[in-house]
């Protein structure tokens, strides 16, 4: 596909997903789709950070939260406008990648992963135990809901809309970043590091910096969370949410930005699979929520096993053909 | 001093169990160059497998024979169903089955057994045990037992057998294993069994005191995974000192420092370990495994 | 081989991109029927934990709501409407009860909510709720899902503000003032010891060390050590999880001769198989669903509670738990409010029934709702139990 074409149907399918609440009137679908885009805003920088990068962490949901808390402290106890609580969500969180990022640089593969684990876990005792500024276990309600100074977004649409614009945001800067001249560096420490490194890459820039990124992505869908659901608790930003982001990133395909987030807009539908389905009967419905978790389990592993490449790789081998796969 | 020692045998009881799903993990991981997330699970498996068998009226040790032999069946079967159509490779692929593993295991738990937690009788019935002053409980004394009764039998099976041999050729370099005649497909499928095995030893051994539960797995999956990345991945000795470490780490923490606090000073001084020894205490070169 | 598996990864795509857009096709024309209790029926929607840490609690819920709004329909109905209820799993998980109280909302028009299971999933959809300004009866106790009063919420679970200062009475009658607590850092135990630490110097008793445990711990060696090295005269652990079972073997290997007071969490019997032995002599306050004989034989509780039990156990081959008798209240307690509203079931005529209920003899106790009490429970509800050759008995 041409460089057009491809721009083409990027602007094509924003359009269509921002034409969705025209089409679709009812708030749960809404906010359903909401809450995918919460996912795919994570989904977008943990993409970068694997397939440009090739970093993996376990521990992006800690920096979900660091948003969420931040927002909510901002807007609950300080007061300040909307705005300046998401942007003090984005800084935090940033800051919080980058005091993990630096230490955390020299690791490898495995030890990467336990050192990013290890600092979700960190991160989720401490929401758990400040309880001054986080409300512990019982959490912290009565959050506003987004505002942008006069204007208060409290319809099902417009925060649909306000999601998705950050998440549109972001594929663009995700998508500048990987095909100008960071990107190329990004890639290549993904293929090798010392070819990198001999070719004048400077990689422990590159990876600090996009880790970064993502850490502050996955704030701002945390502090954007806090605005549309109104509470927050520590039970929203476990190892399983960490976990969950990375089943997204992976099962859409390295080196992709619409796999990972189609895996992340599909694997938010299956937890909800009973009341998306339309025309379940009851009954149906009630027993099929039982074993929702079990089809997300089922769906991580069938994907893996039958897509090789993720979601991205199906897409791009069929178009290529089967000989040059 | 009977404080202290108290303290270290809490420890060590804990670093004991923390070792065998270390071990399961470095069993896997030698293997496929993976790390299994579903490894909790077969902890899980292991007691509440024994709890379902006890209730059906097998006597204990047979109960927790099978419950071994069970779980070590549902670990070869997964990675036969699951991880070898994945085929030869790549690791992440394999971590990623697994943890799709993982939420499955957990899911046909609470849809077999139930949500309720279960219980098992101690092995020996009777007071706990005085040692200089602090209490050694019974099955402290068998989780001992069963962790050094493991880690001799691995070590028997590894440096004795034909079979140990050939694990470990493929896990040093699975091609060259290849080239001498070692079947590397059946070896991984023996790693998942044998891993299966040793968390399902360590769920058995630690349920009369903690009880059981559908949704144990993940918990305990984390702390075993800490251990062995502690200890340096790779090697089965190192996994059982990180375990034990780590153990004992948490238990002065909760004794002289703050209980709520255990798990946060562990992570920390792994962490810290981590930035300084990027190959675990215990690992060997900075040499890469390929 | 490379063939087949490609045929299938895009066979899969396919059936992901189909799925995906029968979901979105079904959004936009999904009206399910709309809102009214006019055309024969009252629409009431419940959130439970099916799956998830609290599939233990939400399970036993679900069973008693769906045995008793059929025993309800069956016997007529409310004013001759059916219940129409439906259940939603929260997964325990704070995002999927929010989307399910809006589904429950905004798609079925339902005119009140039952639960859910937790604290936490409870406070989570406290928005939901304000916002579209329907009723709700929670079934979990955490202190402030009703204080500060929520004018729609109501709960039907003892909470830790009525269950502590029950259980300092009687430890002074039994003339312990000096306690040693031990308290688990999740919801349950974080706000008794909250409730333990605020209720203590009005009460007379000192709390002279208190230790707590993270939910999984495997060990409590260390803060039992620290307990028994002070003056307490007896442990008071607040937890409701197996960890309870820990506390009490250790407390007999660490030789400690004081009692153990437990709380409403260990009224399971998975507390007396896990502790064995050593849960003999463990007292704990609860309600009566327990040992029916202390509603008092022939009076009206006791035999709403036996027949329960009784239709319970034949039903699902269990004695129901204290779970769901908060199920079972929540239920009743709405059904009963409808009966009293004349004309149309709205959301606003129930609240205001729901705010009326007075003397409702109940499963956990009796309750009656004001204005500035929406728990409605008193200390009567709670009577203090014993281990005894792991059998629950009345302690004296």
């Amino acid at each position: 596909m041409g460089r057009t074409l491809r721009a083409l149907a990027v602007l094509v399918a924003a359009v269509l997903v921002a034409c969705v609440p025209l089409v679709v009137t009812s708030p749960f679908y809404l906010q359903i789709y909401t809450f995918a885009g919460l996912n795919a805003l994570v989904v977008v920088g943990l993409a970068l950070l694997f397939g440009y990068a090739g970093q993996i962490s376990l521990g992006h949901a800690a920096f979900v939260g660091i948003g969420a808390y931040t927002c909510a402290y901002c807007t609950v106890t300080l007061h300040l406008p909307w705005l300046v609580a998401i942007v003090a969500a984005g800084a935090l969180s940033g800051a919080g990648g980058l005091i993990l990022a630096l230490p955390s640089l020299r690791l490898k593969g495995h030890y990467l992963a336990m050192a990013t684990l290890g600092f979700g876990q960190l991160m989720s005792l401490v929401f758990v135990e400040a309880v001054g500024v986080t409300g512990g276990v019982n959490g912290r309600g009565g959050i506003p809901f987004p505002s942008l100074g006069p204007v208060v977004l409290r319809s099902a649409a417009s925060l649909f809309w306000l999601v998705w614009a950050f998440v549109a945001v972001a594929v663009i800067v995700a998508y500048n970043l990987t095909s100008a001249r960071p990107g190329r560096a990004m890639r290549a420490v993904h293929g090798s590091e010392l070819g990198a490194q001999a070719s004048g890459v400077d990689i422990v820039s590159v990876k600090v910096r996009t880790f970064v990124l993502s850490a502050l992505l996955a704030g701002l869908s945390g502090a954007l969370y806090a605005g549309v659901v109104g509470f927050v608790s520590p039970s929203s930003f476990t190892l399983t949410t960490s976990i969950g982001f990375v089943a997204m990133t992976v099962l859409g395909g390295s080196g992709s930005l619409t796999g990972p987030l189609a895996a992340a807009v599909l694997l938010t539908f299956v937890q909800y699979l009973d009341s998306l389905i339309p025309g379940l009967p009851q009954a149906a419905a009630s027993k099929l929520q039982t074993y929702q978790q079990d089809i997300y389990g089922l769906a991580i592993v069938l994907v893996v096993v039958l897509a090789p490449r993720g979601l991205a790789g199906a897409w791009r081998r069929r178009r290529k053909g089967v000989g040059t796969a | 001093m009977t404080e202290l020692l108290q303290f270290l045998i809490a420890g060590l009881k804990n670093g004991a169990i923390y070792s065998l799903v270390a071990l399961g993990f470095t069993m896997v991981y030698a293997a496929t160059g993976a790390i299994n997330f579903a490894q909790g699970q077969f902890f899980m498996l292991g007691g509440m497998l024994g709890a379902a068998f006890v209730g059906a009226g097998l006597p204990l040790p047979l109960a927790a024979l099978a419950a071994v032999l069970a779980t070590a069946l549902i670990g070869a079967v997964f990675e036969l169903v699951a991880v070898r159509p994945i085929g030869d490779g790549d690791p992440l692929r394999i971590i990623m089955v697994t943890i799709g593993g993982s939420v499955l295991f957990s899911q046909l738990a609470l849809h077999v057994f139930g949500p309720d937690t279960r219980s098992l009788t101690t092995f020996t019935a009777g007071p706990s045990l005085k040692v200089l002053g602090a209490a050694v409980e019974r099955q402290t004394i068998w989780i001992w037992c069963l962790t050094a009764l493991a880690v001799a039998g691995l070590a028997l099976l590894y440096r004795r057998t034909m079979f140990g041999r050939a694990m470990r050729a493929t896990s040093l370099h699975r091609d060259a294993a290849r080239l001498v005649g070692i079947n590397a497909r059946a070896m991984v499928t023996a790693s998942f069994a044998l891993a299966a095995a040793l968390g399902a030893v360590a769920g058995l051994a630690v349920a009369p005191l903690t009880q059981t539960s559908f949704q144990v797995g993940s918990g305990v999956a984390v702390k075993g995974f800490a251990a062995a990345i502690l200890g340096g991945l790779g090697d089965p000795a190192a996994a059982v000192a990180g375990g034990l470490v780590l153990g004992i780490l948490e238990s002065l923490t909760a004794g002289y420092i703050d209980p709520t606090y255990k798990d946060g000073v562990a992570l920390i001084i792994l962490l810290l370990v981590l930035f300084v020894r990027h190959q675990g205490l215990f690992g060997g070169s900075g040499r890469e495994k390929v | 081989m490379r063939g087949r598996t490609l045929k299938l990864s895009m066979a899969m795509l396919i059936a992901a991109l189909a799925v995906s857009l029968a979901i979105f096709i079904g959004a936009c024309g999904s009206k399910k029927s709309s809102n009214s209790s006019s055309n024969g029926s009252i629409k009431v929607g419940a959130i439970v934990s099916l799956t998830g840490s609290y599939a233990a609690l939400g399970q036993p819920e679900q069973n008693t709501l769906n045995m008793e709004v059929k025993k309800i329909n069956d016997a007529g109905g409310i004013n001759g409407k059916q219940i129409d209820l439906m259940i939603k799993d929260d997964g325990t998980d704070d995002a999927k009860a929010v989307a399910a109280a809006s589904e429950l909302i905004t798609q079925d028009h339902v005119v009140a909510i039952l639960g859910p299971t937790g604290s936490s999933t409870t406070m989570a959809i406290r928005g939901n709720i304000d916002r579209a300004g329907i009723p709700e009866i929670s079934m979990a106790a955490a202190t402030p899902i009703t204080n500060p009063v929520d004018k729609l919420v109501f709960a039907t679970a003892w909470p830790n503000s009525v269950v502590v200062p029950f259980t300092f009475d009687y430890l002074k009658k039994n003339g312990i003032t000096k306690i040693g607590a031990i308290t688990d850092t999740g919801g349950f135990g974080a706000d008794g010891l909250a409730v333990i630490k605020a209720a203590a110097p009005k009460m007379g008793m000192t709390v002279v060390d208190s230790e707590t445990f993270n939910p999984g711990d495997t060990d409590m060696t260390a803060q039992l050590t620290k307990i028994k090295n002070t003056d307490a005269q007896a442990v008071l652990m607040w937890t409701a999880g197996p960890e309870g079972t820990i506390i009490a073997k250790e407390m007999q290997d660490l030789g400690m001769k004081i009692p153990l007071y437990g709380s409403h969490g260990n009224g399971n019997l998975q507390f007396i198989q896990g502790a064995g032995a050593a849960a003999n002599g463990v007292k704990f306050p609860a309600g009566k669903i327990l040992v029916p004989a202390a509603y008092g034989k022939g009076s009206a509780g006791y035999t709403q509670a036996t027949a329960f039990i009784t239709a319970y156990q034949a039903a699902y081959g269990a004695a129901p738990t204290t779970f769901a008798g908060h199920a079972f209240d929540a239920i009743h307690i709405l059904a009963d409010a409808a009966k009293t509203v004349s004309g149309d079931v709205t959301a606003a005529a129930l609240r205001d029934a729901i705010e009326q209920t007075s003397g409702y003899v109940g499963i956990s106790g009796d309750f009656t709702f004001s204005p500035t009490d929406h728990n409605g429970m008193t200390p009567k509800a709670l009577v203090m139990y014993e281990i005894v050759n792991g059998k629950w008995t009345l302690a004296k």
